[in-house]
């Protein structure tokens, strides 16, 4: 696998390929999951009750069976929930509200509509299939162009009685209109981007533990942002926000699905708070699969109008977005649509226009930010399928396209026509890196050969842009509170440290990256400074990990934290070496009197004493919190590029090649980076090739498990090529954009353009995800080929 | 999902001795696989706790069976509700009696409808299962007709 990032080397810590300071633990078994945590007095589980069906009144809930069940201590519906002012609660950006267990009817099959609390697990479960339900089957949709008639209406809570959720648009539409009017070249492609899940191989769970003697709940939750999730359970039930201890302990995998609030949490913990005892609720595979947070859904109409030498005039985006039962989609409260308008990606369109409407369905609710920021993933593919699409129809190789269509360096900061101010980039030296690592030229002298022959080749490219680093408070909040981050280091007398962020890693390697940020900011050393996140009784407030923030926002925050630390250490650096603060520079790791270098002290020299010998005037300690409002957001992007055979008998794709080129900025490790590009595209070749949650004529959810619903292995997923490209961001204290979601962004895009490439000689222009076999099989022969 | 099966079985009886075993639920019930227990609700009517084994689906269902014969003796319809396990299955079945040369025909045709869990599984493991529940029912009433039949 090749892996050609470069290591800063004028750096100590920022740039070091470090081995992951959580991994000894984790390959040993002795990370500490939900399900790992026991407590030392009796603990109830908590299964749940699912409906059938996808629509049904609820006409009677029979407890009688399930409550006599050994072990069976309560079994909870909506209406005992109603009691409590818990049937409802509010969505993830607070426009709508779901219900916690179905009250009155059943909106979508496997929706949680009883809970069962027993001694054990088991019992619970046996308890669940006990409760009996009575159902009246609805008419219910699936669809939501159907949806869209209104002749099924699903939310007769509300007060219009309509499916339609809301309109969004941005951009200048007559002016759109009318360039795609007069454009000579015009594209008008339906692109529909398959509702998936993220599927993190540890599911959701809750532990909650209200202690009658102290009256506080502490709740062990798979969250991904915990101080998020303690504020809405204080304002959902009126717990003050002291009284509520929550937990987020190791995550395995998280891509988005562990953001929102679901149904087992609050159960769970309102039952704990009923019965006085600790209550565990550990989903199934299933559950996760049908009810947790799904992504995607969206029916695109991309339309682009060029001229004929290949010059883009103009780009309108038209979406359905089928949002389920609920509108509970994670998007900031001001975007609707998420980061959607990064749709005009790294090309420079002189108009545009995207607008969406989104409907409900009797479907499961979600829309989460599966590993990407906001919807940017479906805007990227929309762009990039796009501009392949424009490319064929133009006769012109499509990198020859993109090159013409980029924005120049010389453009940044790019305001693009839907509203962002892109940060920094230089599309076309990336892209032509890319060229010439994979060897371009001669790919397509093979494919013509391979072509001459019958052989189906293809090369597919991607250049995406992200929009990431949620984000500036005058813009982004969530339920109104700002998307800021903060982080809080305390540095100790032998100059080892602690660093606690609001983020929470589930996999992204905090406990390094975070370490060597402040490492390098205060010359000490990454491996004795140990990082904390995810309890909410020690961190400082944050937002949270999702869409590629950690880094652009809580990055920030620790390396202007430690600069608040280096302040303070110049005051105690100017005391040791009795001079004054205005004559010592910081150079080397050290705080040296400028003109005598040798003359200098070490933070570790400054921290001993903070504590032994504090300067006078000084506060003893070494310590600072900062909590970081980002300027802007940040402007990830990548050059991509598959190379596929497909076989015209069976429509069997094999991925020869895959390269992905990723510029995020400032490195902060390079093989943490490599890993999460080896994860992000293993998502997104799954998602290109295996992956849909589909829904029958029944209303039936055909992929609750992972004999449906596919996870690729080692065996199916292909060799990863990376390397990469920095332009530092110019507005982040460290120049780092983030980049953990770039490869699930920017990957689909171009295993689908390889494809479309192969088969381009049958005529076939475009096939939607998931490119199974039997799917390219039907097109071939349809095809005639 | 829907599941759709028709077939034509044969039974060497005559149409009275079929028609009177088909329309008693005490009887279908006793000829249909894997039932651990059934009631019979009234003349038309029975319920059944069926044990189920079809992929990772695995316990028991109940189901509610109404016979619905046409007057005229010439067409015998089946409804049956339930479920378990989270699944629910409904189907609807027909089939038109004829006897000829001491021969009864049933010329059959169901549709299956099923939500839940056990759809997911899809038709290749219930296409099989399906049958043989469907083979299996019939073997038993041709062996229980033929062999309660006078001079059978």
């Amino acid at each position: 696998m090749s892996t050609t990032i470069e290591p800063a080397p004028e750096r100590h810590a920022i740039g070091v390929r470090m081995k992951r300071k959580e991994d000894p633990r984790f390959i040993r078994g002795r990370g500490t999951y939900l399900d790992d945590i026991t407590l030392n007095r009796p603990t109830l589980h908590l299964a749940l009750v699912h409906s059938p069906y996808p629509h049904a009144k609820i006409v009677k809930i029979d407890k009688t069976a399930a409550l006599a069940a050994p072990g069976v201590i309560a079994v909870l519906t909506g209406e005992d929930l109603a009691a409590h002012g818990l049937a409802w609660i509010p969505t993830f950006h607070g426009y709508d509200k779901q219900m916690v267990l179905a009250v009155g009817k059943a909106l979508y099959q496997y929706q949680e509509v009883a809970g069962v609390v027993a001694t054990s697990r088991e019992a619970a479960h046996d308890g669940a299939e006990l409760v009996d339900v009575e159902y009246e089957p609805l008419p219910f949709v699936v669809d939501p162009f159907v949806a869209k008639t209104d002749e099924v209406i699903l939310r007769d809570d509300r007060e219009s009685k309509t499916n339609h959720i809301y309109h969004w648009e941005v951009g200048k539409r007559e002016e759109t209109d009318a360039a795609l009017a007069a454009s000579e070249v015009r594209i008008d492609e339906r692109l529909y981007f398959q509702r998936c899940h993220p599927a993190p191989l540890e599911p959701c769970g809750a532990l909650a533990d209200m202690d009658p003697a102290t009256g506080r709940l502490t709740i062990y939750l798979t969250s991904q942002a915990p101080h998020a999730h303690r504020t809405v359970v204080s304002l959902v039930t009126g717990i003050p926000e002291d009284k509520i201890h929550l937990v987020s302990p190791d995550i395995g995998g998280g891509f988005g699905n562990k953001v929102p609030v679901y149904a087992g949490y609050v159960v769970a913990a309102a039952a704990s708070v009923v019965l006085g005892m600790p209550v565990k609720w550990v989903e199934t595979r299933t559950e996760n699969l049908t009810t947790t947070g799904f992504a995607r859904d969206y029916h695109m109409d991309v339309q682009i109008g060029a001229t004929r030498e290949g010059r883009v005039t103009a780009l309108k985006v038209t979406t359905v977005a089928d949002h389920g039962a609920f509108d509970a989609a994670a998007d900031p409260t001001k975007y609707p649509a998420g980061l959607f308008g990064i749709v005009t990606g790294s090309y420079d369109f002189p108009t545009a226009f995207t607008e969406l409407d989104a409907y409900f369905t009797n479907k499961a609710p979600g829309g989460i930010a599966y590993r990407c920021s906001f919807r940017v993933t479906e805007a990227s593919y929309a762009i990039e399928r796009g501009m392949d699409i424009l490319a064929s129809r133009l006769r012109m190789d499509p990198a020859e396209l993109r090159l013409k269509n980029f924005v120049r360096p010389d453009q940044f900061p790019y305001p693009s026509p839907l509203g962002f101010v892109y940060d920094s980039g230089d599309y076309h030296a990336t892209l032509r890196k890319a060229l010439d690592l994979i060897g371009y030229d001669a790919l397509r002298k093979e494919q013509a050969e391979k072509r001459a022959r019958g052989e189906l080749m293809g090369i597919g490219i991607s250049t995406f842009t992200e929009a990431v680093g949620a984000g500036p408070s005058k813009h982004f909040d969530i339920m109104g509170i700002k998307m800021f981050d903060s982080a809080e280091i305390r540095v100790h007398p032998t100059g080892a440290a602690i660093l606690r962020a609001g983020t929470k890693s589930q996999g992204q390697g905090h406990e390094t990256t975070w370490a060597q940020i402040a490492a390098e900011e205060l010359g000490l050393d990454p491996q004795n400074i140990i990082v904390e996140e995810g309890d909410t009784d020690t961190a400082p407030y944050g937002l949270g990990t999702y869409a590629s923030r950690s880094t652009p926002v809580a990055g920030a925050a620790i390396a202007m934290a430690s600069r608040k630390i280096r302040d303070k250490a110049k005051k105690i650096a100017a005391h040791l070496l009795e001079t004054a603060e205005d004559d010592l520079e910081w150079s080397g790791y050290k705080f040296r009197v400028k003109g005598m270098p040798d003359n200098a002290v070490t933070m570790q020299e400054i921290a001993f004493a903070a504590y032994t010998n504090p300067a006078p005037g000084t506060e003893p300690g070494l310590e600072a919190t900062y909590y970081y409002d980002p300027p802007n957001l940040t402007f990830p992007y990548g050059a991509y590029l598959a190379v596929v055979d497909v076989d015209r008998e069976t429509g069997e794709v094999a991925v020869r090649r895959f390269l992905a080129i990723d510029d995020c900025g400032t490195v902060i490790n390079p093989m943490v980076v490599e890993g999460q590009i080896h994860g992000g595209l293993t998502e997104g070749f799954a998602i290109a090739f295996m992956q849909e949650i589909r829904y029958d004529e029944n209303g039936n959810h055909l992929q609750p498990n992972f004999t449906e619903y596919l996870v690729p292995t080692s065996l199916e997923t292909p060799k990863w090529e990376t390397s990469s490209t920095c332009t530092p961001s110019p507005h982040h204290p460290i120049g780092a954009k983030g980049v953990g979601e770039s490869p699930n962004v920017g990957s689909p895009a171009a295993f689908v353009n390889a494809v479309m490439d192969a088969l381009a000689p049958l005529g076939i222009e475009h096939v939607d995800m998931p490119l199974t076999r039997d799917k390219l099989w039907r097109a071939i022969a349809t095809a005639g080929g | 999902m829907n599941l759709e099966y028709s077939g034509t079985e044969t039974i060497p009886a005559s149409k009275d001795a079929v028609w009177s075993f088909i329309t008693s639920p005490a009887a279908i019930a006793s000829c249909m696989p894997e039932v651990q227990s059934s009631t019979v609700v009234d003349d038309r009517t029975f319920d059944a706790v069926v044990g189920v084994a079809v992929g990772p689906v695995r316990g028991k269902f109940t189901f509610h069976v109404v016979l619905d014969p046409s007057p005229d003796r010439s067409r015998m319809g089946m409804r049956i509700s339930g479920g378990g396990l989270g699944s629910v299955v409904d189907l609807v079945a027909n089939a038109d009696v004829a006897e000829s040369n001491g021969v009864t025909t049933l010329a059959w045709k169901g549709t299956a409808a099923m939500r839940g869990p056990v759809a997911s599984i899809g038709g290749r493991v219930i296409d099989a299962q399906a049958k043989r529940v469907i083979e299996t029912t019939f073997a038993n009433v041709k062996r229980r007709v033929v062999a309660t039949a006078p001079g059978g």
